[in-house]
């Protein structure tokens, strides 16, 4: 065997313990956690704006829209910290071997639809247009940048189906499940961009909410069948 | 360190590509069912069992099976034997690599 051929057996390897070590991360608990925040999230939106529809946000006094936006933001950080956190306990308590690629893989996937959902969001709650430059230019900011209720309507499918399609590219790198769960989000994403944008609140709580429940429970409950 | 390496260093049982897989996937997890491999190295029932009884056989891993339910289950441990004669087979394909790149950087 020569250097190379050993070299692609080295890789070969590091690919397979890639894999299993994403598989056995995968995180069910924050999952189950999420999904009862933004459940949480959804009852305290519907309690404030008084609809199903996001773009009842529109209707509030300035600053509950910004307590609004704090709260799902904090929700978002929560989230993502304890899936952080949880994973890495997860690994250190099966004393896996240290292969912190697999992790940076997923992250990475992650990041770029994260960025757009988020630029968007911004664009469609403050919808900046050329005016800013003119404000910015005479100094005048009296002129109201008014949000569009349609424009809002599409934040939770575009978040729904943007975060499918990095659960569905994490999971190229792992088993079945994931790829199933990212499907399963781009789908509703669609429908619900297509027949119910008004509906944002209930379909911000069937996917974030109870589809992420019912994915960490089935990953906890595999995990528990495989893992001593 | 110095000496080449040869075909003999090789441990037969883990250089076969699909059983060098089992033990790899096994060497960063507690324990994997049979059908959790069987996706995750995309391969055939009878291709995993082959292979699993080969490993099983030289004792580098644990095969259990029980029932779930009244399914069966198979699940595989890597036994510390399989643990040390995978170090011991990475150790020697890093050997075969910097002895490659030494070789280059002579040349050079």
């Amino acid at each position: 065997m020569d250097a190379d051929e050993a070299q692609t057996r080295i890789r070969e390897i590091q690919r397979i313990m890639e894999r299993a070590t994403l598989f056995t991360l995968l995180p069910g608990t924050p999952a189950v956690i999420g999904g009862l925040m933004v459940l949480a999230g959804c009852a305290v939106s519907f309690a404030m704006i008084r609809s199903l529809d996001f773009a009842g946000i529109l209707h509030l006094p300035v600053n509950s829209q910004i307590a609004f936006c704090v709260m799902w933001f904090a929700i978002g950080m929560i989230g993502i910290l304890l899936e952080v956190i949880l994973t890495t306990r997860a690994a250190a308590k099966q004393q896996l071997v240290p292969v912190d690629r697999p992790m940076r893989v997923a992250a990475f996937s992650l990041t770029p639809s994260v960025i757009v959902a988020m630029v968007l969001t911004l664009k469609f709650l403050l919808p900046v247009d050329a005016r800013v430059w003119d404000m910015l230019w005479t100094l005048d900011f009296n002129v109201p940048l008014e949000p569009k209720a349609e424009e809002i309507q599409y934040i939770v499918p575009i978040w729904m189906m943007l975060y499918g399609t990095d659960v569905y590219t994490a999971g190229l790198f792992s088993v079945r499940a994931p790829r199933a769960l990212g499907m399963t989000f781009i789908g509703l994403g669609i429908i619900a961009l297509l027949c119910f944008p008004q509906y944002g609140v209930v379909a911000a709580a069937l996917s974030f909410g109870l589809l992420h429940i019912v994915f960490g429970l089935y990953i906890i409950h595999k995990q528990r069948q495989t893992v001593v | 360190m110095n000496e080449p390496v040869r075909p003999e260093d090789f441990d037969a049982v883990i250089h076969e590509r699909v059983r060098l897989s089992i033990v790899s996937a096994l060497a960063v997890s507690a324990q994997l069912s049979f059908n959790e491999l069987k996706t995750m190295l995309e391969l055939t029932d009878g291709n995993l069992s082959a292979h699993s009884r080969t490993l099983e056989e030289a004792g580098y891993i644990v095969i259990e099976k029980s029932f779930r339910g009244r399914r069966p289950y198979t699940c595989m441990t890597l036994t510390a034997k399989g643990r040390k004669a995978f170090e011991r087979y990475l150790n020697t394909l890093r050997q075969i690599v910097d002895r490659g790149k030494r070789k280059m950087d002579d040349t050079s």
